[in-house]
Formats: structure tokens, C-alpha cells, sequence
């Protein structure tokens, strides 16, 4: 009950936010538009029906040879009735996502790794830097076409290659 | 078993200098921690009381590694982590020994992806490999008595820190 | 006058307190920490990439390694969601099994925790006895799975085989020992003076925060929201046992650590009412292309040597569907988001580590606290760098 309600205010305020909403094994799913997007999510965490104020996960999945390319989603859970939701992004090879961490701080870290691995940028990101690998490394690795052993795996390693942020 | 054994019925005893310096070196080999990842818990487990590393001479584990002579790497190795290796191991006094401890640190183990060396020995030269994922803390004790064999075994001048 | 200079003190990766390689960047005036960032990656390993080239059988021995402290926890969480992906239903049996071998794991955690953490403040003797009990537990795992650290027993559609004798005898020789070892821990530490004066008030977080970083687990629980995944989105039959959840009100380093010592005794619970209603019946799943046949079958029938071939081989198969479960590691909500795509590997795997969103809240715990209490508090959030690195 709350929950269509939730998607009725959505509804009214940014008519065009929302593409498509289903509900998948059990777990509710929508995805948006990019437009107004960072206005939705805020719309979704402020509320007062059914706020989801926990931010669980970020991810993106890549479609390659789709077009667009990258699919974000995000796991949001509320803590009045522990119920959670699934919210899809379609975002095309180096355009640019509002970032979220105004509205939930887990954001903050999540985005980062999603620059990191698979190389979406985030727009207003307070320090949008690699997080799991290095300062000059070459690539986004869990994209499709970066093979899985990484370049130069058969000749010796050498720790000089290596510069971090320091 | 102890050092009156060799006093042949007078208060001296004759012996070579390698001997005595080995003896000494094999006896109490201090580690230094560089516990990465699964492989430091089961390290830790052979310091503690059902599993004594004390009574093989490695009394303490000292964090820094001035005051260290031995240097387990208990993990796996990334690449970024490499740098810090290899520094760790420059900044050790001579003589030092390194135990690669655990399948990660011998070859890369599992996992063999753009991230992880494969084995510690493409940055810093090793003594005795322990396999496993991860190795029984009695493993690990086995791995420090062949280091002691190994001290035991050495001639001074042919050790690569040698200056005379 | 004189004025004063800031101080930049690099606590890095190699440090006896951290838990792992985890690197601190400490801004001090003084010796208040002004600001801290802390910087992780020091153990990235790809499990994720390496997970998109491997069957789903052989992602479990992958995911024991994530939270290395507490392994079989992590293995409960792949097995749910990709039985949840494929719609396998797992015997009773294999589930109270699966419920035994999780909660030993989470007790085995919490005991590494109180280990380190009671080591870093000063309190050098609980460590000692701490790893005694993880030895207890080690033996368990020793007798069922043959390993002592990281017991891959969970399979796709329950266990690898069935629990001996032996095994039961061990589990309840171990709960009824547990109360006296717990005892002792309290008596050391938790009307201690010195234990209290370190840790109470010391990074204290409020609950509206704590849901805003993404703090799940014990940490989210010590300030007061009582989120657990196992009566929230009940698996694995954890409806069936009568256990309660410890919650705390004011959200600092001691009401965590009380959450977790309560968390030992419900855990010791589960598992005494789990291993004395412990059903009859078979330990895998009854479809026979994903059931692993044993060996004297194997020796006597052609059709069992082919599917054992096969299910080694290539394994079970996904449908071209998404799904995101998750369960109550020893940290906070461990999830896992599944992609298939009609063939033996993953499209993708995402893992949802807690421990990465308790180490992006750092610098929020420790700002305004001097160096000595940054060590407490990160002892009281309990980081494992295995799976904030993947």
C-alpha cells in the first residue's frame, strides 16, 4: 500500500521519471530515466510513506554489445518495514551519473568503485579517485573486453611499474 | 642436551667460528609479522598455546623490521602491495631469511588475475616455501626447522652479505 | 606565540593493529586526529573478474576466502542466492546442517574480534584464550569437511556429505563447555574499569547516521535499529529456531562490544536447537544433474560415471535471470547480486561486502578522538580486509 503510494507521488512530481516498474522473484523492481534522476532518488529516500533510507549496494553490469552499453543499479532497503527495491540506470560508454552521495553517504565509496572497475564517471563527487587499484593502472578491469590475467602476464613483474597515490 | 655436552671434561671446548655463529643465528630466529591475509590467521595460531613457536627459539614477532631476521609472508601478494614488500625487505638488517608461506605467496594460488604477483619470489629472493591454503600451524613449524637447518648448514664467507 | 603545525602520520599498511592491510592517513594536531582517509585496495585479488570464468561449483572455494575469519558464513551466502537463481529447494536436513556449520563460523569471528581487539587496548591474556576456543571450533571442521580454516562443505543443493557420529558427539560436548568459557570473558572484561574507561563514548554514531553510511551488522545494531537478515528475510530455515536479537541504545565501542558477547550466547542456542532436532533424511538435492553421485555408485552404474563427468565438468546451468539475496555474515549483510545468462558461468557476480561500507565510515567514527582511541575504534568495527578487497 505505501509502496504505490510512494510510486504515485513519483509519478506526480516528474512525470517522465519513471520507464518501467515490475516486480522479479519476488523483489520490486523500477527503472528510471536519467533525467531529473538525482531528484527521484532523493524523492525515494525522503518521503515520509516509505522512506528508503538504507543505500545497500551500487553496481554496474555490462551489456556489451548493447547499446546502451552499462546498466546501474541500486539496492535500496527501508528500515520501516525492511523491504527493498531495485532501482535500474541504462547509461551509455562515458556519459556522465549524478552521484548520489549528497543523499546517502555509502554512495561515497560504492561510486568510486564502480569508476574504478568499470569506468562510469559520477558527476558532483566530492573525490571521484581509483579505490581497489593503482594511480597509473591501464583499463577498467570488469569490463567485458579487459582480458582476465591483465596485460604482460607471462613476463616477470616488476614493483617499479606501480605509482599510487600517495 | 645443552652446551655441557661438548666441554670435554675441562672447562673449554674447541670449535670453529661458522659452527658457533650458526648455532647461535639458528637458535633464535625472530619473524617479523607480514601477515597479509588467510594464511596470518594460521600463522598466529602457531604462536599461541597449542602449537608454541617460543620453544623453536621465535620468542617474539617484532613489528618493525630493524629488529627482525626472519620475514614470513603469510598471503596473498597484489600488486600494489608489492611496493611495501619490497621496502620491508630493503629496510631488514643482514643476516635475513624469507619463508613464502601459504599456495599465494609460492605461485599465486587460486587466484591468477591482473592483480596478484604470482609468487613472492619475482620481488624478493626466498628460502622455504610452505604450501598449502592455508598450511596446518604444524606446517609452519616445519617450515622454521628447515630454515634452522639451512642456517646450520651455511659457510660464512659465501653468504651474500659477506664484506671481508 | 607559537603556533602549531599539523602532523601527518601514515598509519600503513604494515601495522600490527590494522587487521590486515589496512592504510590510515591521519591528520593530527596534537595528538587529536583532525582528519583520517583511510585507503584500502592493498589485497585486490579479482575474485569478481575470475568469477565471470569459473562454474558455479567452483566460485564456493573463491567465496571461503572472502571473510577469511568466519569462512563458512560466506559459502552460506553464494549457496542461497544461487539456489534462489536456479529455484533449487535443499532437504531439511542439508539446511539445519548448513545452519550448524554458519553459526560456528559467526562464533568464530566474534572470537578473532574479541582476540585483536582486547589485544590492541592492552589486555593481553584474552587472546590466549580466544584462540583456544577457535581451536575447538577448528577441530569441528576438521572432523566434518577435512580442513581447518576454510571448510568447503556447502555444495549447490546442500552439504558434501553427511555429519558422523563423532561430529555430533564434538558439536555437544562444545555446547555444553561454551557457558564457562563465555564467563571467563566476562569476568575479564566487561566490568573491568579500564575496559570501560577506554571504551565508553568513544566513537559514538546515532542510528539516522549509522543508515546513512551503510553500517550494517553488530555496528548497526549497537546504535539501536534492529536489523537482522535472519528474521528479516528469513533462509535456510532460521524460522524454525527461537533466538533473539541483542540491540544496543547509545552507539559506541562498548555497546558493540555487549551486542556481539550477547551474540555469542544466541548463537550457542541456535546450534543447541539445531543439533538435537536435527531431521532424518538425504543431504543433496534429488535432481541428477546437480547432485554430485558417490563413489560405489559411480564403480557399479555407466549412467552415474557420466553424470559425475558432467557435473565436474560443467555443472549446473542458469536461466537468463537477476537476483540479489543476501545473509547475516559475521560483519553485517553479506549480499550477493547474480546475474545468469543460460550457461555454467555467472554474467556477473557482484559481492556486497559489509566491511567496505564500516571502512568508509571511519573517518566519521574517529575525527575529534586522540590516536590511542582510533585503535579502539577500529578493533570495535571489526574490519576483515579479505572482504572489503575482494
Amino acid at each position: 500500500m505505501s509502496y504505490k503510494n510512494v510510486i504515485q507521488t513519483i509519478n506526480k512530481k516528474f512525470p517522465e521519471a519513471v520507464v518501467n516498474e515490475c516486480e522479479n522473484k519476488g523483489q520490486r523492481e523500477i527503472t528510471l530515466a536519467k533525467s531529473q534522476f538525482h531528484e527521484t532518488m532523493g524523492v525515494l529516500q525522503k518521503n515520509p510513506d516509505l522512506p528508503y533510507d538504507l543505500l545497500i549496494d551500487i553496481l554496474g553490469i555490462d551489456y556489451t554489445p548493447r547499446t546502451p552499453r552499462f546498466d546501474l543499479v541500486y539496492v535500496l532497503l527501508s528500515t520501516k518495514d525492511f523491504s527493498r527495491l531495485i532501482v535500474r540506470l541504462k547509461a551509455e560508454e562515458g556519459e556522465e551519473i549524478p552521484s548520489v552521495s549528497s543523499i546517502w553517504h555509502s554512495a561515497d565509496w560504492a561510486e568510486r568503485e564502480v569508476y574504478d572497475l568499470m569506468g562510469i564517471p559520477f558527476s558532483d563527487h566530492p573525490d571521484l579517485k581509483r579505490i581497489l587499484t593503482w594511480k597509473n593502472f591501464e583499463g577498467h578491469p570488469l569490463r567485458k573486453d579487459f582480458p582476465l590475467e591483465g596485460k604482460d602476464f607471462d613476463k616477470p613483474f616488476d614493483p617499479e611499474t606501480i605509482e599510487d597515490y600517495t | 642436551m645443552g652446551i655441557e655436552n661438548y666441554l670435554q671434561g675441562e672447562n673449554y671446548m674447541v670449535t670453529s667460528l661458522t659452527k658457533l655463529v650458526n648455532w647461535s643465528r639458528s637458535n633464535s630466529v625472530w619473524p617479523c609479522t607480514f601477515g597479509l591475509a588467510c594464511c596470518a590467521l594460521e600463522m598466529i595460531a602457531s604462536t599461541l598455546a597449542d602449537f608454541d613457536i617460543s620453544r623453536f627459539g621465535s620468542e617474539v614477532f617484532r613489528p618493525s623490521p630493524r629488529q627482525a631476521d626472519l620475514l614470513i609472508v603469510a598471503g596473498t601478494l597484489s600488486k600494489k602491495m608489492s611496493v611495501m614488500v619490497k621496502r620491508i625487505y630493503d629496510q631488514m638488517a643482514d643476516p635475513k631469511w624469507v619463508i613464502a608461506m601459504g599456495s599465494c605467496s609460492s605461485c599465486g594460488g587460486v587466484f591468477q588475475s591482473y592483480a596478484v604477483v604470482q609468487g613472492v619470489d619475482q620481488i624478493i629472493p626466498v628460502d622455504v616455501y610452505i604450501p598449502g591454503c592455508p598450511p596446518r600451524p604444524e606446517a609452519v613449524l616445519a617450515g622454521l626447522m628447515k630454515i634452522q637447518e639451512k642456517i646450520r648448514t651455511e659457510k660464512l664467507d659465501q653468504r651474500p652479505d659477506f664484506t671481508g | 606565540m607559537t603556533e602549531s603545525k599539523k602532523i601527518y602520520l601514515n598509519m600503513g599498511p604494515h601495522h600490527p593493529a590494522t587487521h590486515g592491510v589496512l592504510r590510515i592517513e591521519l591528520e593530527l594536531d596534537g595528538e587529536t586526529i583532525v582528519n583520517a582517509t583511510p585507503r584500502i585496495g592493498y589485497l585486490h585479488r579479482g575474485i569478481e573478474k575470475l568469477a565471470e570464468n569459473r562454474n558455479y561449483q567452483q566460485i564456493i572455494p573463491l567465496t571461503d576466502r572472502l571473510d577469511y575469519a568466519s569462512a563458512s558464513a560466506n559459502n552460506m551466502g553464494y549457496c542461497v542466492t544461487v539456489e534462489n537463481l536456479m529455484g533449487i529447494e535443499v532437504p531439511k536436513r542439508a539446511q539445519y546442517l548448513r545452519v550448524i556449520m554458519a553459526e560456528f563460523a559467526r562464533i568464530m569471528g566474534h572470537h578473532l574480534w574479541i582476540g585483536t581487539h582486547a589485544l590492541d587496548i592492552g589486555a593481553m591474556s584474552v587472546v590466549f584464550y580466544a584462540f583456544r576456543d577457535r581451536e575447538m571450533i577448528m577441530d569441528m571442521n576438521e572432523e566434518i569437511a577435512g580442513y581447518r580454516l576454510t571448510p568447503t562443505f556447502f555444495r549447490i543443493g546442500g552439504v558434501a556429505h553427511d555429519a558422523t557420529p563423532k561430529f555430533i558427539e564434538m558439536v555437544r560436548d562444545f555446547v555444553k563447555w561454551f557457558p564457562k568459557g563465555l564467563d571467563g570473558y566476562h569476568k575479564l572484561l566487561t566490568e573491568n574499569k579500564i575496559w570501560t574507561t577506554r571504551t565508553m563514548d568513544i566513537g559514538t554514531i546515532s542510528a539516522e547516521e549509522a543508515v546513512n553510511y551503510g553500517l550494517t551488522g553488530p555496528s548497526l545494531r549497537g546504535s539501536g535499529v534492529a536489523y537482522d537478515l535472519r528474521k528479516a528475510f528469513p533462509y535456510s530455515s532460521y524460522d524454525d529456531f527461537d533466538f533473539q536479537i541483542p540491540v544496543g541504545d547509545k552507539g559506541d565501542v562498548y555497546d558493540r562490544y555487549l551486542v556481539r558477547m550477547e551474540e555469542f550466547s544466541q548463537s550457542l542456542k541456535i546450534i543447541d536447537q539445531a543439533i538435537e532436532n536435527l531431521p532424518e533424511g538425504p543431504v543433496n538435492v534429488d535432481n541428477p544433474w546437480i547432485r554430485n553421485p558417490d563413489l560405489d555408485e559411480v564403480q557399479k552404474d555407466i549412467s552415474a560415471l557420466i553424470r559425475r563427468f558432467m557435473v565436474h565438468v560443467k555443472g549446473p546451468v542458469a536461466p537468463e535471470e537477476e537476483v540479489y539475496t543476501a545473509v547475516e555474515g559475521a560483519k553485517g549483510e553479506l549480499g550477493f547480486y547474480l546475474v545468469g545468462d543460460g550457461s555454467e558461468h555467472p554474467f556477473r557476480l557482484k559481492i556486497r561486502s559489509p566491511c567496505f561500507y564500516l571502512a568508509s565510515a571511519l573517518p566519521r567514527l574517529m575525527i575529534g578522538h586522540m590516536v590511542a582511541d582510533a585503535i579502539a575504534i577500529i578493533g570495535s568495527i571489526d574490519v576483515v580486509l579479505g572482504e572489503i578487497d575482494r
